[in-house]
């Protein structure tokens, strides 16, 4: 066994986190709390949704990601204090009126017959960009200082991957014609439109913009 | 998508044939013996009973549905409130956290009909249950869904848990056993939350418990649950207590079961007279 | 020779006994009982699904309204369980009738386990007349009754494929089912 008394370095030769980070502690907790206010809204339709879908084993994915959603919510609630937010409801918003929008016009199918236009809301365009968001924080926070959001951040990305695979599963065993397919790209070509304008889950800038004079700017 | 989704609009395919509380009252016939002999009057669900696998069978078709509209209630009380302003945020997260087990309780379900032999949509699916679930109070929603339902879910599951027991179907005992435990977590949720909600508001909680107090008797409805051997499904003393219901409750629930079934037999007793 | 159903009209159903007496009168021939005289009693005021036979001249057959019904439209009758339920009591008066199962016990003498072979023996037969069967139902049935291991589902399997059975072999392979799992 090594000499305990001998000095050791405090980071592993094989440890290679680094201090610095994209995010000031306030821009960190602008992002949670959007996070949050996504998740809450998105486990709040999932929910709706339950009773409106007639296709049985939609009904109960819906039902199971219904609680993982609710449980990021959870997540991000609970950080919020820890960055200096003491009320957290005060910046669980929408990072803008773009993304209300967005909100509406996900939730707005409700007829039995809109499952496609449901699912394609929630897993070709909604759970895609909170993977973008969520993957541009983790990657371009401090390995150090952030450690608690990065590890949440792992276990929420875990669930958006497996949830999004259901829902594609389910969104491609749903169409059996031409125009569903059409159906299916069209609601999701709206939708992304106002995604677009509010610039992804956490408004402009969400992961980043790549451009030179961008480049290694703190957002 | 609207807020407060009427009972007659959940979304099911061909194979479900939804019928209501009235529906079922239309229906004359009836189960239960007015013959006061023990062996005739049992209609426990037991693996003694001559049609024991049927009515197994049927029951779980029941647990089957009512877990698909549990989840759909449970659901909807996270879409149909604000978060914050009329409902707690913490509330809906324990509703989502209900829509997950109630889901895995549809999926267990069906696995177990598939292994009694019974098809989907093989019995009627009759929606009084979603219907407790359309309250436009949260706290009403809670003291129907996860008090009286939920409760009554607990007597259900505890009646199939001991028929699985008694039978040998380590299978079917095993399930039940683990939608048990769930269910004990539902009814503490919905008591836990209705304390609270209520602390300052009396009126509220006795609104609350009223509303309970209807749909319990609604789920008690011909006697089909009480602690009589005459009664399909037994009353779960045991597990009530540590869902959180006290002996005073656990009475009161007992006394309105046992109202029921003599109501009913009452009933069949007038109409066998008017027969005759 | 003769088959009758009463009652005529039902009050408490919607079951139409035209349908019942000619679903009777194609399983009669099916089962080579045309020479006997039949006479079906509905009792429509339980939803129970309980099936009597009393032998004589003609032979009633008691069915209580269950056993016919579509349990998901309620009160409305099913052909697929009215043609199950009386294939299974038909067949059960045939076997009855034959010298084969003469030792079988009188209905109300039956243990649960022999009401549980017998079913197995009927409903195994009935498949093979083109009659949608859910066997999954029976097998669950079976296991109620003789427990729920291989020595059972073997034995469910025997009795279920064999048309030629006598009450004494069905009784030995319960018997032996219920020995091998002990």
């Amino acid at each position: 066994m090594a000499d305990s008394k001998k000095p050791r370095a405090p980071f592993a030769p094989w440890d290679r986190r680094e201090l610095p980070g994209l995010f000031s502690v306030e821009e960190s907790a602008r992002r949670v709390g959007a996070y949050k206010w996504c998740e809450l809204k998105l486990f709040e339709a999932l929910g709706g949704w339950i009773a409106t879908v007639p296709e049985l084993d939609v009904k109960m994915r819906l039902g199971a990601h219904c609680y993982k959603h609710a449980w990021h919510a959870e997540l991000w609630h609970k950080r919020l204090p820890e960055l200096r937010e003491m009320n957290p409801d005060r910046l669980t918003v929408a990072p803008n009126e773009h993304m209300v929008r967005f909100i509406e016009a996900l939730t707005e199918p409700e007829a039995p017959e809109l499952t496609i236009e449901k699912l394609v809301g929630v897993y070709r365009v909604f759970i895609p960009h909170f993977i973008s968001a969520y993957t541009f924080h983790l990657n371009n926070t401090s390995d150090i200082t952030d450690a608690p959001t990065m590890r949440s951040l792992r276990f929420v990305l875990q669930d958006e991957f497996e949830d999004w695979r259901d829902g594609e599963m389910l969104i491609q065993s749903l169409i059996e014609t031409p125009s569903e397919v059409d159906r299916a790209t069209n609601h999701q070509a709206s939708l992304e439109k106002i995604l677009l304008a509010a610039g992804g889950i956490t408004g402009s800038g969400t992961i980043g913009f790549n451009t030179p004079e961008h480049e290694g700017a703190l957002i | 998508m609207r807020k407060f989704l009427p009972v007659e609009d959940l979304a099911r395919d061909e194979r479900f044939n939804q019928i209501t509380m009235n529906d079922r009252m239309a229906d004359q016939r009836t189960a239960i013996t007015t013959d006061s002999r023990p062996s005739r009057a049992a209609n426990r669900i037991v693996p003694s009973r001559a049609d024991a696998s049927d009515a197994a069978r049927g029951l779980m078709h029941g647990i089957f549905v009512g877990e698909i509209q549990a989840l759909e209630g449970a659901g909807r009380t996270c879409w149909d409130f604000t978060t914050g302003s009329e409902a707690p945020f913490e509330l809906k997260l324990d509703m989502a956290r209900q829509c997950w087990d109630e889901a895995r309780h549809v999926e267990i379900s069906c696995k177990l009909s598939d292994w009694m032999g019974s098809e989907i949509g093989e019995y009627a699916e009759n929606t009084v249950l979603f219907q407790a679930a359309c309250s436009n109070d949260p706290v009403l929603r809670l003291a129907g869904v996860n008090r009286a339902l939920e409760g009554l879910a607990i007597d259900v599951f505890t009646t199939m848990k001991e028929f699985g027991e008694v039978a040998g179907d380590q299978y079917l005992e095993f399930a039940e056993d683990w939608m048990l435990a769930d269910e004990v977590t539902h009814v503490k949720m919905g008591s836990d939350w209705l304390r609270k909600i209520t602390e300052n508001d009396p009126e509220r909680r006795k609104k609350a418990l009223d509303f309970q107090s209807v749909v319990d008797k609604l789920f008690s409805y011909g006697g089909t649950r009480s602690e009589s051997q005459e009664s399909p499904i037994g009353l779960a003393r045991r597990f009530r207590e540590l869902a959180g219901f006290d002996d005073q409750e656990i009475d009161v629930i007992a006394d309105l079961s046992l109202a029921a079934l003599e109501e009913r037999k009452a009933a069949v007793l007038e109409a066998q007279a008017a027969l005759n | 020779m003769t088959v009758e159903v009463t009652p005529q009209t039902f009050t408490f159903v919607s079951f139409d006994s035209a349908y019942i007496l000619r679903i009777a009168q194609r399983l009669i021939g099916i089962f080579g009982l045309e020479d006997q005289n039949i006479r079906i009693d509905i009792n429509e005021t339980t939803p129970l699904g309980k099936m009597h036979v009393e032998f004589g001249d003609p032979i009633v057959i008691n069915i209580q309204s269950g056993a016919f019904e579509d349990f998901s439209r309620p009160r409305q009758q099913s052909e697929p369980a009215t043609t199950q339920s009386l294939g299974r009591i038909l067949l059960k008066v045939s076997d009855r009738l034959s010298p084969e199962f003469a030792d079988a016990p009188a209905d109300e003498d039956l243990t649960l386990m022999q009401v549980a072979i017998w079913e197995t023996y009927c409903v195994g037969r009935l498949s093979r007349h083109d009659i949608e069967i859910n066997r999954q139902r029976w097998l669950y049935n079976f296991r109620n009754r003789h427990g729920f291991n291989d020595a059972s589902d073997r034995a469910f399997e025997k009795i279920w494929n064999s048309d030629k059975l006598t009450w004494d072999q069905l009784q030995s392979i319960s018997d032996t089912a219920v020995a091998l799992a002990q």
